[in-house]
């Protein structure tokens, strides 16, 4: 089980680029879905892998899912010739996203973020509008059982005139 | 009125004014015709949960997703240990 609060602060107090995608993105929205794991997508210049990895290296991410006896080192070298990662570490599981399906690279991601605030700080979260476009990208049944709640949502905030994201 | 109607507006009065928990229940519980809502409330999703998360703050939804989320590997974990007669 991820523990959001320490993770999110690690990457904050590292100066990580990143944007909240996902479940928990999903969550932080609205969404009744129970997660178990954090979903981010980060920017990949040299210098914020370099931050991510020192983020996150106290935690000691490993391949999750994989024999181990497959050699895997949390570093900048092998983030740099990756793009995602599914990972387990001390606070949980965690997955780092080069790319989303239906948006594109960080940039894009980051643009079609929404600013909330979480645990006392801001964090840029994937938006409604975005996530519902990135489950239509990703097309798994999984992924388009999640977008009538998710229409749901936007449309309930919509006429509630909710500002709070 | 259903009990989870009374659950909603029991939380709803955290922190939506009247006006909007009063709309908030007649959109769920009535969703217009054609609706996304409508469309999900077919689709099988409760919104009483969207419109109880709705009044939450963005971190308090959080906490109530992996708080559920830790019960249900507590449950499964439990359910694959042996059971002691």
């Amino acid at each position: 089980m991820i523990s959001f609060q320490k993770a999110l602060v690690a990457l904050r107090n590292a100066g990580v680029e990143f944007v909240l995608i996902g479940g928990a993105a999903m969550v932080a929205h609205g969404s009744a879905l129970a997660t178990q794991d954090l979903d981010i997508c980060y920017e990949r210049s040299h210098e914020n892998i370099r931050r991510l990895v020192s983020a996150l290296a106290p935690f000691h991410p490993r391949l999750r899912g994989a024999p181990a006896d497959i050699p895997f080192r949390f570093d900048s070298d092998t983030l740099e010739r990756g793009l995602n990662f599914t990972l387990a570490t001390d606070l949980g599981d965690l997955d780092l996203f080069g790319e989303v399906a239906g948006l594109g690279a960080y940039k894009v991601v980051r643009a079609a973020s929404d600013i909330v605030q979480v645990y006392g700080t801001d964090c840029p979260i994937l938006s409604l509008d975005a996530l519902i476009r990135a489950k239509q990208a990703a097309g798994r049944p999984r992924d388009l059982a999640a977008i009538p709640e998710l229409e749901a949502l936007r449309e309930l905030k919509r006429k509630l005139g909710n500002k709070q994201s | 009125m259903l009990n989870s109607e009374v659950r909603c507006e029991n939380i709803c009065k955290k922190s939506m004014n009247t006006r909007q928990q009063n709309r908030g229940l007649e959109l769920i519980t009535h969703p217009p015709p054609g609706s996304k809502l409508a469309a999900a409330k077919e689709f099988g999703i409760d919104l009483t949960l969207l419109l109880e998360n709705l009044a939450l703050t963005p971190t308090e939804r959080l906490e109530k997703a992996f708080a559920a989320a830790a019960f249900h590997h507590e449950l499964r974990q439990a359910g694959q240990r042996p059971r002691v007669k």
